[in-house]
């Protein structure tokens, strides 16, 4: 429990992470997930929210790219994930035509009216299900759609509200490799997915640059995906 | 052979306990007998979970002479780092994991880490072998990282971290680095 004056943590239930974390995300804080492909932002996700469900946390994952089908033959099958997590409807999947959709929105560009129904689409299924952890996977078709960064902003703004009125914590995946665009100057906290290269070994790596609400390790991680859950050990600096 | 090696291996561990790394000095030809009395009887009796990293032999070839032996391998986990540089990689099974190199010590770790997962509930005994031939893939500054904070995890969750070493093979700075991670360094020849 957070003492008075200090915010809550959402233990994201990934042991390793947590550790960096020291003791998980500030609730209601917006996590960019950044990193080229494969590097483990969808699995981390979804870990995310499987471990939220665990810990009585219902969650919604937005899928932009992909169907909910494929997105989840892509990742580890998770040895404490149940399918009655989906069809109990403790991990919500929807994919974001069927919220432009629900909002009554054509496929064109997102003017600012657009994003705004967008927004209340979003807000009324986190209300709908309790959420108290959002996916969004991933946010870089979204803003595609955009083309205004002033209205990207407005989008992270507004969602930014509609979270903090829901205690709700987020991760948005983007396969940014560098985080100096909108997403990253606005989003409470960023992780930097990566693969490093060492003597011609690729090793997979997490480094959380920052998180606004808490103090936290900022050194580069070795991480393995795995059915056991995303496994995390810090890089050894001798080969460096 | 040396008879009752294996029996003597099995009380050195019972005698020291969990929480303490602890270094074989063996010899060539009694690493059979060390690998038996470690697997068979000590880890067996005692139901640990038994995590064999190999970076000497392939997890296949370490398993078909056990079985050979009558060493029962259903209750053992392999992480084998040895089989991808020999470009003889078998299929992944739930008993061996494969690192593609013994270069790759963060994701050895890793592997180590997800046996314990798996096996939740269950002490762990974890056999590296062996010092040389990590030694021999890695320089000394992250071989000396890679056995402390291997053994230190290990430690900090009650379980049998144990290093196999061929004295005889060794340069003394691997020596002094293996002295430093041990907390017991036992002799057997």
């Amino acid at each position: 429990m957070a003492k008075k004056g200090e915010r809550g943590r959402c233990a994201t239930g990934i042991e390793g992470l947590d550790n960096i974390l020291g003791g998980g995300i500030p609730v209601s804080n917006i996590v960019l997930v950044a990193g080229t492909c494969g590097t483990g932002k969808t699995t981390l996700g979804f870990e995310f929210l499987v471990r939220g469900v665990m810990a009585g946390e219902p969650g919604l994952l937005i899928t932009t790219a992909e169907g909910p089908d494929k997105l989840l033959s892509n990742i580890p099958r998770f040895i404490f994930f149940h399918d009655s997590m989906l069809t109990k409807g403790k991990v919500s999947i929807v994919t974001l035509k069927e919220i432009t959709d629900s909002a009554g929105l054509s496929g064109s560009d997102l003017d600012e009216a657009a994003i705004k129904k967008v927004i209340a689409a979003i807000s009324k299924l986190i209300a709908a299900h309790k959420v108290k952890r959002l996916v969004i996977d991933t946010i870089d078709t979204l803003l595609t759609e955009i083309k205004d960064d002033a209205l990207d902003a407005l989008l992270l703004a507004e969602l930014s509200v509609v979270l903090h009125k829901n205690e709700c914590t987020a991760l948005l995946t983007s396969s940014a490799e560098k985080c100096d665009r909108i997403e990253g100057r606005m989003a409470d906290g960023i992780i930097m997915m990566g693969n490093l290269e060492r003597k011609g070994d690729l090793l997979r790596t997490m480094q959380l640059v920052k998180m606004k609400g808490t103090g936290h390790s900022r050194s580069k991680y070795v991480i393995d995906l795995t059915d056991a859950g995303v496994l995390v050990t810090p890089l050894f600096k001798g080969g460096l | 052979m040396s008879e009752g090696l294996h029996i003597l291996v099995a009380t050195k561990l019972e005698e020291i306990g969990p929480s303490t790394s602890v270094a074989f000095e063996i010899k060539i030809d009694s690493y059979f007998d060390v690998v038996r009395g470690i697997i068979d009887e000590f880890a067996a009796k005692k139901d640990l979970a038994c995590v064999y990293v190999t970076a000497s032999v392939p997890a296949s070839t370490l398993s078909a002479a056990l079985s050979t032996l009558e060493v029962s391998v259903s209750d053992l986990s392999f992480v084998d780092c040895i089989s991808h540089t020999l470009m003889a990689a078998g299929e992944r099974s739930k008993s061996t994991v494969f690192v593609e190199s013994p270069t790759m010590l963060e994701n050895i770790i890793l592997k180590v880490e997800y046996f314990a997962r798996v096996k939740e509930g269950k002490r762990l005994l974890v056999v590296l072998d062996s010092v040389n031939s990590f030694a021999l893939h890695n320089d000394i500054k992250m071989l000396t990282e890679f056995l402390t904070i291997l053994t230190n995890s290990l430690k900090s969750k009650e379980a049998y971290p144990v290093l196999l070493a061929i004295p005889e093979q060794m340069k003394p700075e691997i020596k002094e680095v293996m002295a430093m991670v041990s907390d017991v360094i036992i002799p057997l020849s």
